[in-house]
């Protein structure tokens, strides 16, 4: 007997399964799967995006918001120098078309590699419940952009700032077809706190991230 | 991983010795319980929560062999590979066979408890595979001869930083750092050429999503996005009770572990894998493979400790621990500390091999309060031991002495005689010309006066007074 | 009110003046107090080693003889927990023994609990000039929800400054057959309860279980403290707590 054999075997036996119950067993797992029954929530009322900015900034990401898309890079431009970073970074395809180079960013809209230093990116939407981006990750839309490099620069528009994560999955529903191989979550630096409790920004993956939300999009 | 649990009390004792640990242990726990409690309030309703956490895990274990078939179904066809284990040996054989197949040198690991159950690691090496720890704890471990994890989310927090840096500079041939934030950063440096050039990425799953075939990763460090993302086969080990039926439930778990876990309101890095990279992709595994584990689940589904299964993996319940928090993980002796790895292995590895596990604890319940599932892990300690005296593991004086106490409380005249003797006698002992309210050293009960007086009682029985008085009032 | 006293075990053989607190505490609510002269062990010694049929026969035992009163009091949150809590799992599926466990469970109450949201104590007998620090054992607070009751109550005792430990609902190292089988590792855990309760710098500490207060005094005692008072609550209510005493 094979091991898939075995183990459902046995896991069957224990339930006391039989023709009857399976059948019944699986129209209520097929029903509860159409139900999507959300679980309690908390209340996020108000301004999202004043949210979103206040939960991101507790995980230590930096936030500012511009007012449309073309004013994105001058804005990233000044967050480069203020914190002395280079102006060399990799983007996601969809972004070259923003005035980058009138900015000094020289981008590439190419995959990331290990020495790349700034990673540009977009997201599919953001969680103001916990100051969280969410990442799609697809052709146009590498997952490595946004974990590689040193810093991490996500572009948010603000009416993509939903309330929590049940929500981020209806829309994923509604828009993607199927989903993508990787969503990511992504809630501030990497960090770590394995050596005696103590919180380190810059694990494995990005040292910081800055959000740029776009009011109008 | 070998199983000491045996040595349970002697380990113990040793650890309670142990000053450096001592001191470890008192930082830890006033950050682990602090943290969760500041974070557990933002949730509006926590008892409603829990109780919605609790219902959903139930009700893929109820029907967990149908939630598991639909979970493969959906995995499969965007091209997961769904392969099952029975125990760390086919866990083993399974991983190296899926190596051999794809021409793996160096594989790349992110947290797997079940990978330590099966002693993977140590496995992957004599078959001549390298295997590189990626999460900053477990290459701490590693590093070090392999040391076991003393606690299932913070694997090192029985390290002080001095030794950590010594370990560093000893295995990297550097100087030594002593600052917390470079010692990351050198371990970062050292790691990210393993990321770049491994083969294979081995994970653990958090969460297994019926609904679309997913596996859920939860880090912070970035090492498990790493694992996944980079190297063109990744292997998912996990057992099979992880399984949960929905995206929208998968949304309640995520309130409260990394709230019961390390105090986060969310995981830094909360990741969602799907299938294998489609052609046009540029980053992503081209195999998936899922090994679904029993290693002793499948037999605890629909039985008494049922309930066990319902656990999360979050490490609340040691971190409110009096027990764990006054010797730390290592006195359990196998993978998992505290009251849940108590109640796991007897069940995984034999009530024989974990004799001391279930009886090793005050059942203050500090541990079922913050259960984010509820479980009832005082009662299931309990049905444990009651297991341990049905089939004889207990000492002969022990239960000897239970039977006896029994007996003699069902025969009241009998139980007042002896009682109003036992207690002439403990006052007698406490004379000891210096005092008469304590006693020293109890030769019937060495055990508790190892570490305290026993105060000695007033030396009449309640009984035998109120009788008194009753007759002469 | 008809109110059955159980004094437990270990009050019967340690110190039988708790129960005679608790009984004069229960006349001065205005109860009428039986004291079932028979009365052992509730059977959680047994409970929790793992020894159902000894339990379930201390169970039954105590159930004939407290069935008729129309409330149980122990001054004791494990033994009234025990009672509460755990009686219906040992009826092991017998209907009737079942109900009998129920109904008795719906009368049973620890002390505190009962003096304030039964017997609605008014005014208590004792009073105590000093500080005081009280420990919150583990089976009355998270079996029973006792926390303010003896708070509430030890508030009307004349000259009682209380003061709160840090970790004060954190065990103290006691759990019953766990102090024998585990000696030193319960003697640690007693360690750090001692070291918060003198933290506090109060007169005495306060609790309402035996079996915490043991644990407590002989560590307190090991430590070489002579001076902190080990009382349990009903001492302090009825009076019979002299300070320093």
């Amino acid at each position: 007997m094979n091991a898939r054999e075995d183990i459902l075997g046995r896991v069957r036996a224990h339930l006391r399964r039989d023709a009857r119950n399976a059948a019944s067993g699986r129209s209520a797992l097929d029903a509860y799967l159409k139900a999507r029954l959300q679980g309690p929530r908390p209340k996020i009322g108000g301004d999202l995006v004043m949210r979103f900015r206040a939960k991101s900034e507790l995980l230590s990401s930096t936030v500012e918001e511009v007012t449309a898309s073309p004013d994105v890079p001058q804005a990233v431009a000044r967050y480069l120098a203020a914190h002395q970073l280079s102006t060399n970074a990799v983007c996601w395809p969809g972004l070259t078309g923003l005035p980058w180079r009138a900015a000094g960013i020289e981008v590439a809209a190419r995959p990331a590699t290990g020495s790349d230093l700034v990673g540009i990116t977009g997201c599919f939407c953001a969680l103001a419940e916990t100051g969280t981006l969410m990442l799609c990750s697809g052709p146009e839309t590498p997952a490595a952009t946004s974990l590689l490099p040193e810093s991490h620069i996500a572009i948010v528009p603000a009416r993509r700032i939903l309330a929590g994560m049940e929500d981020a999955w209806n829309l994923a529903r509604t828009e993607l077809g199927e989903m993508p191989r990787a969503i990511n979550f992504i809630s501030g630096p990497s960090r770590t706190g394995d050596i005696e409790q103590t919180i380190v920004l810059g694990a494995h993956g990005p040292y910081r991230v800055h959000i740029v939300i776009v009011r109008d999009s | 991983m070998e199983n000491r649990a045996m040595h349970f009390k002697a380990r113990a004792g040793q650890k309670l010795a142990d000053v450096v640990l001592q001191d470890n242990l008192g930082k830890a726990k006033s950050k682990f319980v602090g943290m969760r409690a500041r974070a557990i309030v933002e949730i509006d309703d926590v008892e409603a929560t829990r109780e919605a956490a609790r219902v959903l895990r139930n009700r893929a274990l109820d029907d967990l062999d149908l939630w598991l078939e639909q979970f493969e179904r959906q995995a499969t066809q965007r091209g997961a590979t769904v392969l099952w284990a029975r125990d760390g040996a086919e866990i083993c054989q399974t991983v190296i066979d899926i190596a051999r197949r794809h021409g793996v040198r160096k594989v790349t690991k992110s947290k797997s408890m079940l990978s330590e159950e099966a002693g993977l690691n140590l496995a992957l090496e004599a078959a001549g595979i390298q295997p590189v720890e990626t999460d900053l704890g477990e290459y701490i471990l590693q590093i070090n001869d392999n040391e076991a994890p003393s606690h299932i989310i913070a694997p090192v927090f029985h390290k002080s930083k001095e030794e950590i840096s010594a370990l560093f500079a000893r295995t990297h041939q550097r100087p030594a750092l002593t600052d917390i934030q470079a010692l990351t950063r050198e371990a970062r440096e050292v790691l990210r050429p393993h990321f770049l050039s491994a083969d294979m990425g081995i994970s653990g799953g958090n969460f297994l999503i019926a609904e679309t075939g997913s596996v859920a990763l939860v880090t912070n460090e970035g090492n498990g996005r790493m694992v996944t993302t980079l190297p063109k086969v990744h292997v998912v080990i996990t057992g099979i009770e992880k399984v949960i039926p929905t995206l929208e439930d998968l949304s309640t778990l995520m309130r409260l572990l990394p709230r019961s876990a390390t105090g986060q309101s969310i995981s830094n890095y909360f990741s969602l894998l799907t299938g294998v990279k489609k052609p046009e992709e540029s980053d992503g595994p081209e195999h998936l493979y899922f090994i679904l584990v029993d290693n002793g689940r499948a037999d605890m589904v629909g039985g008494e400790f049922s309930e066990m299964l319902r656990c999360i993996r979050c490490g609340a319940c040691m971190n409110h621990c009096p027990v764990y928090q006054t010797v730390g993980g290592h006195a359990y002796g196998w993978v998992y500390p505290g009251p849940m790895g108590s109640i796991l292995t007897p069940l995984f590895t034999g009530l024989e091999n974990a004799i001391d596990l279930p009886q090793a604890a005050t059942l203050c319940n500090q541990c079922g309060v913050v259960c984010p599932v509820k479980i009832p892990l005082p009662d299931l300690l309990r049905k444990l031991r009651e297991k341990q005296m049905e089939r004889r593991l207990r000492p002969l004086a022990e239960r000897l002495a239970l039977l006896a106490w029994g007996w003699m409380a069902r025969h009241p005249q009998l139980y007042g005689l002896a009682t109003r003797l036992g207690v002439r006698y403990l006052k007698w002992l406490a004379h000891d010309g210096v005092r008469n309210d304590r006693i020293r050293i109890l030769g019937m009960a060495t055990e508790w006066t190892l570490g305290r007086d026993f105060p000695a009682p007033e030396g009449r029985t309640f009984r035998e007074i109120y009788a008194a008085r009753k007759g002469n009032p | 009110m008809r109110v059955g006293l159980f004094v437990t075990c270990l009050v019967d053989m340690m110190r039988p003046r708790i129960g005679f607190a608790a009984l004069q505490l229960l006349e001065a609510a205005g109860c009428e107090v039986i004291v079932p002269t028979a009365q052992t062990c509730c059977g959680q010694p047994a409970y929790n080693s793992g020894d159902r049929d000894s339990a379930r026969a201390l169970a039954i035992k105590l159930l004939d003889e407290f069935e008729s009163c129309e409330y149980v009091v122990a001054p004791s949150g494990s033994c009234a927990g025990m009672i509460r809590t755990h009686y219906a799992d040992l009826a092991d599926g017998r209907e009737a023994l079942a109900r009998r466990m129920a109904a008795l469970a719906a009368r049973t109450y620890e002390l505190t609990d009962f003096l304030v949201n039964v017997a609605q104590l008014d005014r208590v007998p004792g009073e105590y000039r000093g500080s005081i620090t009280y420990h919150d054992s583990c089976s009355g607070l998270r079996e029973l929800g006792v926390k303010t009751q003896p708070r509430a109550l030890l508030a009307k005792v004349p000259g009682v400054k209380l003061r709160e430990m840090e970790g004060a609902e954190e065990c103290c190292g006691f759990g019953g057959a766990f102090s024998v089988k585990f000696g030193e590792l319960s003697a640690a855990i007693a360690e750090k309860k001692c070291d918060c309760i003198r933290a506090t710098g109060s007169d005495a500490i306060v609790g309402g279980d035996l079996g915490c207060l043991l644990n407590i005094e002989g560590k307190l005692r090991r430590m070489g403290d002579d001076k902190t008072q080990v009382l349990h609550v009903a001492e302090v209510l009825s009076g019979s707590a002299k300070r320093g005493g």
